[in-house]
């Protein structure tokens, strides 16, 4: 970030939220006169020091950025030559694809889906690409992409942003001139682009800009996540989704595809790319988890591996409980009465449950689901309730991983208070007796436990360089960690528990300890790489897709915005960082700029021919609820491939109901939801109350004065809570219509000190067609005042 | 002699009041937790328990335009500082690192320094002390003069992410400060630093956004004239002439008669009934 020539920050507030990016972006503007553009709902702190804050309506990322895209094109601001070498403009798509109203090919209506068969690229008879390098074809991905985006004028788009089109044209010029490839530019989002009905969609709109831009692997470019906990990479990282197994492995589901191993491999096998590898990873992680009972003659324990048999995303689970179908549920550091979507029906969904264990550092409001204080009728709860006193950050020892995947480790300052105990612990101890229950049992349900690998010592305690080596990954025969993980194999002859962090445990004997995550060495080693301190994975690569940083012919496509290059005397790619690409690989041999090496064809996707389930290109749809009934893109108001969720108690609200457009979001004094922040006394009293933020155009229309209880009613409930007039909220101009929107902290609940009431009561159950994320930051309500 | 000051940059602050914790978190201060206030910021200003305060505004400039102001409030440790001079008992002097320290022992929280601060900063506040008993003293930020003794920074300069707020030899800041208000004016025209020579200059100063009004500061505050009175001319002349016991009786009559709350806002401080942010 400190290198960029312009930040474009959307669906985020670092300021606020993340204050040490802010850091690098202030030296950004000391050193290179850097801009920092703020798009938002509202002004915010990030848009108080930004020089150019731009208005946007929630929810219309796609329609904004999508105006940007075609800026780009038509007044040919985009980086060509990165463009033609480095991503798939040139790649002819079959005639199958095609976009009408709303619709790309492949649709079924009645499964709400797509087959994206009918999105494919063109093929010769030996399976390689059809490409035009002159970008004209008409089928090429740039006509499409500029045909696509060409309906996103300037007009259009900020007819339903309501974006001025003054502040629209700053914003594409200023950022549209990073093109030039001395200049970088950097997007940087948070949650207020991802929790969305098309949140997947959006980031794929900041990543065909900054494609087109030549902006991506290049220092000060990038698509930059801001995650929104300490260690929320390293959980991702680590398979805390339920559709993946560590390093991004899919993880198994029931379908014919992954019957057996051989079929899982050739499922998920690309050819082309680094995921060609995938077979060597899953083995070496099988090892992993099963250890000798991982052989050849049984598919290294595949089948002991359950095999997903639904969607098992946050709404989806709570549905399924709310119908009866989950009778047991752990949370673990989480606080879904808080914090999931349309939480009363998720407190709800708790009733049915027999049983109910909180890890946690508090007694939380989801641990507390069934009091009184809650509002519950606990004689009419038959739930057994458990809770684990959990320890804090600061009460135990291990790593953290941040956004720029820098596992770091940290050590223990204090010893635990009473009875807490760290997770590791936990999961430990629960390990080890639920294999001590079924040790002895002779059945199908019991093997997989008995099978499961578990040594990590016989203390209390795991140990953690156990564990250390098991992430890194070691060779069976000598015992030592690998040093990378190129040499995992796919013969049971090495065990890897997680492949993108192979390497950070390199080359130890048993018993000997190489943790690099404790490597503390802040001396600069260029450009800001660091690369002694801690380490990266992969390969302690700090900016990934670094080839793209050097031109075709492997120079730097500018002296300050050096990264790597090729070094023609030594044969080898060398520089400030550690080449994210085959060391030796010359610029001038063939996929000598395939920069792109995690893609199947070497080149970043503008055009997504399988990586997405609601279409190649991003389409603006409305949300789920939407004050505008006319999208003047198409006919199709929703995202037509997300599911709709229709039970009881989570109605959809109408316009003409519930007339305002409201969003949440994070403050800075709290943290999530709340349960470690409000009960800090120092800081809850800097943020004490829950409040609803509107305009004074608002305010004034519904006689409500400063410091007054408001009551917000969506279809889900309504909350009640202090009003905050601000000039920082203004009504939007959406097709001409004054539309208003207000805006709330979600981090509010019943227990602690700062208590109030919780904003996502407000909040329904639908979710992003890709990720199943609920949509929590665009849904309908009214505004009153309270009566007193 | 080397002195030092902590220069607030609010122009580059982002409100994050990560120094208001650091601050009740290193002098180990109790909350304060107010009535809704209707905006972001928490407590109106500086208190006996609450040493500094981030102070927010939302501002529309001349032009149009729209900005939401911090401003890092706490002691500014005047150079020539009126709490000194009238403090009766001597208990306020100046610390080798720029602050005005006051001695809890030696205060007998008779508030002269409460109503003659020209920032309103300084209050009572209970205070434990040697001998257990709970009294009302006179408390503010101390610069964190402990921290600074074992060669540490202040704790909010310590916290801040943005280097907002930075601590150094005075030459130095002052050095810095003209640079930063060079950046400043960028994006700020009405940037200006904020270091008003009526109290000698202060050791905290500040480079603001816009006019000294905006932020509801006075233009230009002064030692009152009553205090610089007593101090340099009756109180030595005094104690001279009756002896120390007998000026001390004397004190309390006759700083009741001198000093009276109000007399320092009228140097050009506007009154700001505009809501804070």
């Amino acid at each position: 970030m400190k290198h960029t020539d312009c930040a474009l920050i959307i669906g985020g507030n670092p300021a606020a939220n993340h204050p040490i990016s802010m850091r690098h972006l202030q030296k950004a503007r000391d050193e290179r006169g850097a801009k920092l553009l703020s798009v938002d709902p509202r002004y915010t702190h990030t848009s108080s020091k930004s020089d150019l804050y731009a208005q946007l309506r929630s929810g219309t990322d796609i329609a904004f950025m999508g105006g940007l895209i075609n800026y780009a094109i038509e007044n040919g601001l985009y980086h060509e030559e990165y463009v033609k070498h480095y991503t798939n403009a040139s790649f002819l798509v079959t005639d199958d694809y095609a976009f009408d109203e709303g619709i790309f090919s492949g649709y079924d209506e009645g499964d709400r889906s797509y087959d994206n068969s009918q999105w494919v690229f063109q093929t010769d008879d030996e399976g390689n690409i059809l490409k035009d390098e002159s970008l004209s074809d008409p089928r090429c991905v740039f006509q499409l992409l500029k045909k696509h985006f060409s309906r996103y004028d300037i007009d259009t788009v900020i007819s339903i942003t309501g974006t001025s089109k003054e502040d629209f044209i700053e914003v594409a010029e200023t950022f549209c001139g990073t093109a030039d490839p001395n200049k970088t530019g950097t997007i940087m989002y948070a949650m207020g682009t991802t929790q969305h009905t098309k949140g997947s969609q959006n980031v794929r709109s900041y990543a065909i800009i900054q494609l087109l831009l030549g902006n991506v692997g290049r220092p000060g470019g990038g698509v930059n996540a801001m995650r929104g906990e300490c260690n929320v990479q390293g959980s991702t990282d680590f398979a805390l989704l339920f559709h993946l197994m560590p390093g991004y492995l899919s993880a198994p589901n029931a379908s014919e595809n992954h019957r057996n191993l051989e079929a899982y491999k050739a499922a998920e096998t690309p050819s082309g790319g680094y995921w060609e590898n995938t077979p060597n990873f899953l083995v070496s992680l099988l090892k992993a988890y099963y250890g000798d009972k991982a052989t050849s003659e049984n598919d290294f324990g595949y089948d002991y591996f359950p095999k997903g048999r639904r969607n098992y995303s946050h709404i989806s689970l709570f549905e399924a409980m709310f119908d009866g179908e989950i009778k047991g549920m752990f949370t673990w550091g989480q606080n879904p009465v808080v914090g999931g979507p349309n939480s009363r029906k998720e407190k709800k969904a708790m009733e049915n449950l027999d049983w109910f264990v909180s890890i946690d550092l508090w007694e939380t409001e989801t641990a507390a689901f069934w009091t009184e204080q809650s509002g519950a009728d606990p004689t009419n709860i038959d739930t057994e309730v458990f809770m684990l006193p959990a320890c804090g950050p600061y009460e135990k020892e291990g790593t953290v991983s941040n956004s720029g995947r820098w596992m770091q480790y940290r050590y223990q300052a204090i010893e635990p208070k009473n009875d807490a105990r760290s997770d590791a612990w936990i999961v430990h101890n629960l390990a080890n007796r639920i294999k001590k229950l079924y040790e002895g049992e002779n059945n199908p349900v019991a093997e997989p436990i008995q099978a499961l690998s578990w040594d990590f010592g016989q203390g209390d305690y795991p140990e953690i360089d156990l564990i250390a080596r098991e992430i890194n990954g070691y060779d069976l025969k000598t015992g030592r960690t690998v040093e990378s993980f190129a040499v995992l194999k796919d013969d049971g002859s090495t065990s890897c528990g997680n492949w993108i962090y192979s390497g950070f445990y390199p080359d130890a004997g048993p018993g000997e300890e190489k943790n690099l995550s404790k490597r503390r060495d802040d001396e600069d080693t260029g450009m800001d790489n660091y690369l002694n301190w801690s380490y990266a994975w992969p390969l302690n690569r700090r900016v990934l897709y670094n080839r793209a940083s050097a031109d075709p012919q492997g120079n730097p496509w500018a002296s300050d915005k050096e990264a790597i290059w090729w070094d023609a005397s030594q044969s080898s790619w060398v520089g400030h960082d550690v080449p994210d690409f085959g060391a030796d690989v010359d610029p001038n041999s063939e996929g000598g700029t395939d920069a792109f090496i995690m893609r199947g064809y070497g080149k970043a996707s503008l055009y997504s021919a399988d990586g997405m389930t609601d279409g190649p290109f991003p389409e603006h749809y409305e949300p789920y609820e939407s004050p505008i009934s006319d999208n003047p893109f198409s006919k199709v108001d929703l995202n037509p491939a997300v599911k709709i969720w229709d039970g009881k108690m989570n109605d959809r609200g109408s316009v003409s109901e519930y007339p305002i457009v409201a969003t949440n979001y994070r403050l800075t004094e709290h943290w999530q939801s709340g349960s470690m922040t409000r009960n800090q006394e120092w800081v809850s009293e800097l943020m004490p109350y829950m409040f609803i933020e509107m305009s004074e155009e608002l305010a004034e229309e519904k006689g409500i004065s400063e410091r007054d209880k408001v009551v917000v009613e969506s279809a889900r409930g309504s909350i009640e809570a202090y009003a905050m007039v601000t000039k920082r909220f203004k009504p939007f101009k959406v097709k001409g219509k004054k539309v208003h929107q207000i805006g709330m902290p979600w981090h509010y609940g019943y227990q602690g000190i700062a208590t109030g009431e919780i904003a996502n009561v407000l909040t329904p159950h639908i979710g992003d067609a890709n990720t199943m994320i609920p949509e929590y930051k665009a849904f309908l309500c009214d505004v009153r005042r309270a009566n007193s | 002699m080397t002195t030092y000051s902590k220069l607030v940059d609010v122009t580059v602050c982002t409100g994050c009041r990560a120094c208001m914790v650091a601050c009740k978190n290193w002098n180990d201060l109790p909350v304060e937790t107010q009535a809704y206030s209707g905006g972001y910021q928490s407590h109106e200003k500086p208190t006996g328990k609450t040493w500094n305060v981030l102070q927010m505004k939302e501002h529309e400039t001349a032009n149009g335009g729209f900005e939401w102001l911090y401003r890092h409030s706490a002691c500014y440790h005047c150079a020539d500082a009126a709490c000194e001079k009238v403090c009766p008992e001597g208990a306020i002097t100046y610390g080798e690192f720029g602050s005005v320290d006051i001695d809890q022992e030696a205060c007998v929280g008779c508030s002269y320094c409460v109503y003659n601060c020209p920032f309103d900063i300084v209050e009572l506040a209970d205070y434990v002390t040697e001998d257990g008993d709970v009294r009302q003293r006179a408390q503010k930020c101390t610069l964190c003069e402990d921290r600074l003794q074992e060669g540490l920074q202040p704790s909010c300069v310590d916290t801040c992410p943005l280097d907002a707020i930075v601590f150094g030899e005075r030459e130095e800041m002052l050095k810095l400060a003209e640079e930063r208000l060079e950046k400043a004016k960028q994006f700020f025209p009405n940037a200006q630093i904020y270091n008003p020579p009526g109290v000698g200059g202060t050791k905290m100063f500040y480079v603001l956004a816009d006019k000294p009004s905006v932020y509801g500061l006075p233009e230009n505050p002064e030692v009152p004239t009553s205090a610089v009175l007593w101090k340099d001319i009756a109180q030595p002349a005094g104690k001279a002439l009756l002896g120390v016991t007998m000026m001390g009786v004397l004190t309390g009559y006759v700083t009741n008669k001198l000093f009276n709350k109000g007399e320092h806002h009228e140097e050009g401080g506007e009154v700001d009934e505009s809501k804070h942010g």
